[in-house]
């Protein structure tokens, strides 16, 4: 019951956030991928099971707020999450280098996966928003490896 | 549980979420843009949460421009009475020149008529995937919002129309510049008409003029001509910005839409075709 809080409050903080920098500009959701973070972080935690349920769940709630095929988000983000558990499992991703190279790489690989996904469907390109996303993967890598260090900071303080 | 079984659970899970993603996309992809009901459960679960993100935050400014921000009010009160000032003059140009066409109490029903048959909405959402798309508005069918329904910017220019899906207080709008959307449109000068799509990356194209056209010049203004059936005719839709004639039988006419998604905030639902209102 405490995770399942956890990750609901998880999932409201990235909405909320996600919410805000779509207001002040559009082009900043293409700069910080947001729900991303909270799936990574959650499969950190947990495991690839929980991470990708999560990714699959998420990515369906960005998919539904876009006027497209529902699922390409889904998808993408359902591997991510899965992947971020794996790795986790296998690599000590806990130090701050470490923890910005995982987001960094995960980042890249989801955004690789939609694209190709949204190319072939909509046999178009991709609105790069002049180039601006292809900077998610660092901007939000570079953010997320300081939040994600601020929260075990916390939680060890706390115990 | 054994490594090897441990790894295998999790493949498992991972091949039939995999799975489960590519059963919705491949539902989705033959309807288009008309979305599935599992796509509008998931956007009306959504959406008012990111409406009510959004009024709270309205709400805090308002209460701030209430209380701390009165130095300005002044000032401001001048500028918006000069402002009215002209709104007045050009109100009576127009209803003068008007005078011509109608009777006084026909155009006294009509003004009234346009006023009732417009609709502000707020912007609260651009879409996830590319904001050149779509947005969300804090309006739904509880207001009145219907499909098809045109939308325009603050000085009146077209932005989209009403797509689904239309929820109690929240709706999605299509914008001029998705690369599935068409415009029936015209140019100013020598009335060369064309349909308008979006490139999906803020511009529209004008398709089929044919490359012996040489009616029309870059600059030119091009407004909606209502053959479509969707959007009524004159409204003001952009500026051509480059024409390029290629080896196909239609010349590249790029266009600049009036519109700018970084402004816009407020939005005009226009609820009738203004041909049925005058």
């Amino acid at each position: 019951m405490k995770d399942f809080i956890k990750v609901a409050l998880g999932i409201i903080i990235a909405f909320f956030l996600y919410t805000i920098l779509n207001k002040i500009s559009p082009s900043l959701i293409q700069l910080f991928n947001v729900l991303s973070l909270v799936v990574i972080y959650f499969a950190i935690e947990k495991n690839e099971i929980f991470g990708a349920c999560l990714g699959g769940f998420c990515g369906l709630i960005q998919d539904s707020l876009s006027l497209g095929v529902f699922g390409v988000a889904g998808l993408a983000k359902t591997v991510t999450g899965f992947t971020a558990g794996y790795i986790s499992k296998k690599v000590d991703v806990l130090p701050l280098l470490r923890s910005f190279i995982l987001i960094f790489m995960l980042i890249g690989l989801e955004f690789i996966l939609w694209a190709i996904l949204y190319s072939f469907i909509f046999s178009g390109t991709i609105n790069t928003g002049r180039g601006l996303i292809f900077f998610q993967p660092l901007s939000t890598a570079f953010v997320g490896s300081f939040i994600f260090f601020l929260l075990r900071k916390i939680k060890r303080n706390k115990s | 549980m054994p490594f090897f079984l441990k790894e295998k659970k999790s493949l498992s899970v991972l091949t039939a979420l995999i799975f489960f993603q590519l059963i919705l996309i491949s539902i989705q992809v033959p309807l288009g843009y008309e979305e599935s009901y599992f796509k509008k459960t998931v956007f009306s679960i959504f959406s008012p949460v990111q409406h009510g993100i959004l009024s709270f935050f309205r709400s805090i400014g308002i209460i701030w421009k209430n209380y701390f921000y009165l130095q300005n009010v002044q000032s401001q009160n001048q500028k918006m009475k000069e402002e009215i000032f002209f709104l007045r003059q050009e109100n009576n140009l127009i209803r003068n020149a008007l005078k011509n066409l109608k009777g006084e109490k026909e155009i006294e029903e009509s003004l009234l008529k346009i006023h009732k048959n417009i609709l502000a909405a707020q912007v609260i959402g651009f879409d996830a995937s590319n904001f050149y798309k779509s947005v969300i508005i804090n309006k739904g069918s509880l207001d009145g919002i219907k499909k098809n329904m045109v939308v325009l910017d603050k000085n009146a220019n077209l932005v989209g129309r009403i797509i689904d899906p239309v929820t109690l207080k929240e709706s999605r709008v299509q914008l001029i510049t998705d690369n599935e959307s068409g415009v029936g449109v015209f140019s100013v000068k020598k009335k060369v008409m064309g349909i308008l799509s979006g490139d999906g990356k803020g511009y529209c194209f004008l398709k089929y003029i044919h490359v012996t056209t040489d009616d029309i010049s870059e600059g030119e203004e091009v407004i909606s001509s209502g053959k479509d059936g969707l959007f009524p005719s004159g409204i003001k839709v952009g500026k051509i910005v480059t024409i390029t004639n290629s080896t196909s039988l239609f010349k590249q006419v790029k266009v600049e839409p009036y519109f700018d998604i970084r402004h816009l905030d407020q939005v005009a639902v226009i609820r009738r075709d203004p041909k049925e209102i005058f």
